[in-house]
């Protein structure tokens, strides 16, 4: 269970992730765009900043698929290195806004959105923005575990082959393994296909194939959801560790886990659009510290939800 | 929703005030006992005393059981886990009632309360009442203002409790030295009792607005006495 001392005990293993991309960056000053495609490749934000520096800062954001509004007015800010959880009832758009921050809703063709979300203060949205770049840099875990139908190895050197990046792959896998605290289960068996893990290890995969592209941020749609309590508690152990080095924010339906894993918990709710129309959209009630939030919340929504009152 | 979870939190508070109520009368009979040099009442007391404690258990229990079931936060959170501390003040006080109690029966058939000091015990004794009589309805009705007001009714019992030290340690002093010991801790249950019951309602005023009020620093060197 102890992934700190096992990456601690592994220093070697660091610098791939970073280095050559850092320099790179610094030394092109004729790149227009922090996003242009060609500059990317093993390319991070600086990560020395102090803890709580905002890595998104969401403003008035909206979201609408079609002419239903899915999620309306939201602004907060995610602060670099700490866990950000997302709870609210069914359809109170935790996932729509969550998908905002790597641009996975542009996949979605009647999907709209307004407002502004700046990263590290740049527009997310703005047009020379490479979104292939953005879901690099930006990289996500889904509710049920989705890897290739390939071996655990070429499951995390696809990232890095696609991305043209640089690197030693045995290295992107041992050091992905064991920063997802799954090296010791499966590097006697790297050539096997990834289906024959178990469903949690599977999930680790998953994220270790997200780490394998270096990303800064980590969005993790209900990554526990399909897990028994064990593989759960292995994830929510590794998230803990994770935070240490990147930023992440998980949509949770299980409020426990929120109490349990987060730095900070926004709480969303689902309103009825008028008296004659019984469809439903997402709004953001409150965001504070989860200490607070699971104490003694603001508002009487978030301490019904939070107490099962409603929702 | 949550009904069943409502039924039982509701319980846990019904029974904090039966048991306020079952402190009140007990400590108010060991007054009597005390004054009136009354064995019986003073056995009554002591009785009671254990059914109290029979009460604090059957708490702790219900709120354990809250705690490892149900997983509460936030106002239900804090309901469980500030009856857990309520009762242990409760309880507490059931025992300074029953050390009143052993007093009175200690010196039985005489009244441990020389003349002139009972109408300060009756006073003391009073004050310390009107505390825990507001103590259950502060519960009862989770009411911060009043909870407030108590505050300044264990002022009053301070202030007895001193006056009490002033007698007891003047030259006009006649009674001797066990006489001075009874009287010493006879003021002190009464002050802790009252201290008790004021606790128990800051931890009301924390259940509903999630801040625990602090007392104010002066008042903390009377504690001392």
């Amino acid at each position: 269970m102890d992934q700190r001392t096992s990456t601690q005990s592994q220093p070697t293993t660091q610098p791939i992730r970073l280095e050559t991309g850092t320099a790179a960056r610094t030394e092109q000053p004729t790149a227009g765009s922090a996003w242009s495609k060609d500059t990317g490749a093993g390319a991070a934000p600086d990560r020395s900043a102090t803890r709580h520096d905002v890595v998104f800062q969401a403003r008035d954001v909206s979201v609408h698929y079609g002419s239903a509004p899915a999620l309306v007015n939201v602004s907060l800010a995610i602060r670099q290195r700490e866990i950000t959880a997302f709870i609210g009832p069914s359809g109170c758009g935790k996932s729509t806004f969550l998908r905002c921050f790597n641009r996975t809703n542009d996949l979605i063709p009647s999907a709209r959105i307004t407002g502004q979300i700046d990263y590290h203060h740049q527009n997310l949205y703005a047009k020379d923005v490479d979104a292939v770049e953005v879901r690099r840099r930006i990289g996500m875990v889904f509710q049920k575990p989705n890897p290739f139908p390939k071996s655990i190895y070429d499951n995390l050197t696809f990232g890095p082959k696609v991305n043209r990046m640089k690197v030693d792959f045995d290295e992107v896998v041992e050091t992905s393994l064991r920063r997802a605290a799954l090296w010791d289960e499966v590097k006697g068996k790297l050539k096997q296909n990834a289906y024959s893990l178990s469903g949690g290890q599977q999930q680790r995969l998953c994220i270790a194939r997200a780490l394998t592209v270096d990303p800064e941020v980590i969005l993790m749609d209900e990554p526990c959801s399909a897990l028994d309590p064990i593989a759960t508690a292995h994830i929510e152990d590794l998230m803990r560790e994770l935070e240490h080095d990147y930023t992440i924010i998980i949509v949770t339906h299980n409020m426990q886990q929120a109490a349990r894993v987060s730095d900070r918990t926004a709480f969303f709710t689902a309103e009825v659009e008028s008296e004659n129309d019984d469809r439903r959209f997402g709004r953001l009630v409150e965001i504070g510290d989860t200490s607070m939030i699971f104490s003694n919340p603001n508002d009487r929504r978030t301490e019904d939800y939070i107490s099962g009152r409603f929702g | 929703m949550r009904a069943t979870f409502q039924a039982e939190l509701d319980r846990v508070r019904d029974q904090l005030v039966t048991m306020t109520g079952q402190v009140e009368l007990a400590m108010s009979r060991a007054t009597t006992a005390l004054l009136d040099a009354d064995y019986t009442l003073a056995d009554w007391v002591i009785d009671t005393d254990r059914e109290i404690d029979t009460v604090k258990t059957e708490i702790d229990d219900a709120c354990f059981q809250l705690l490892a079931r149900q997983q509460p936060v936030a106002t239900d959170l804090r309901v469980i886990v500030t009856a857990l501390s309520i009762a242990a003040d409760l309880e507490r006080m059931g025992d300074l009632g029953a050390h009143v109690a052993k007093v009175a029966k200690m010196r039985f058939p005489e009244s441990a309360v020389p003349p002139e000091l009972r109408a300060t015990v009756l006073e003391m004794a009073e004050a310390a009442q009107a505390v825990v009589a507001k103590t259950g309805s502060v519960i009862a009705g989770q009411d911060i203002e009043r909870a407030k007001e108590l505050e300044a009714d264990d002022d009053i019992v301070d202030r007895l409790h001193k006056d009490l030290f002033r007698i007891l340690i003047a030259e006009t002093w006649v009674y001797g030295v066990e006489p001075a010991i009874d009287m010493t801790l006879l003021g002190r249950y009464y002050e802790r009792f009252a201290d008790h019951g004021v606790r128990v309602a800051r931890q009301v005023v924390y259940v509903v607005t999630g801040v625990m009020p602090t007392r104010p620093p002066a008042e903390w060197n009377d504690e001392q006495g």
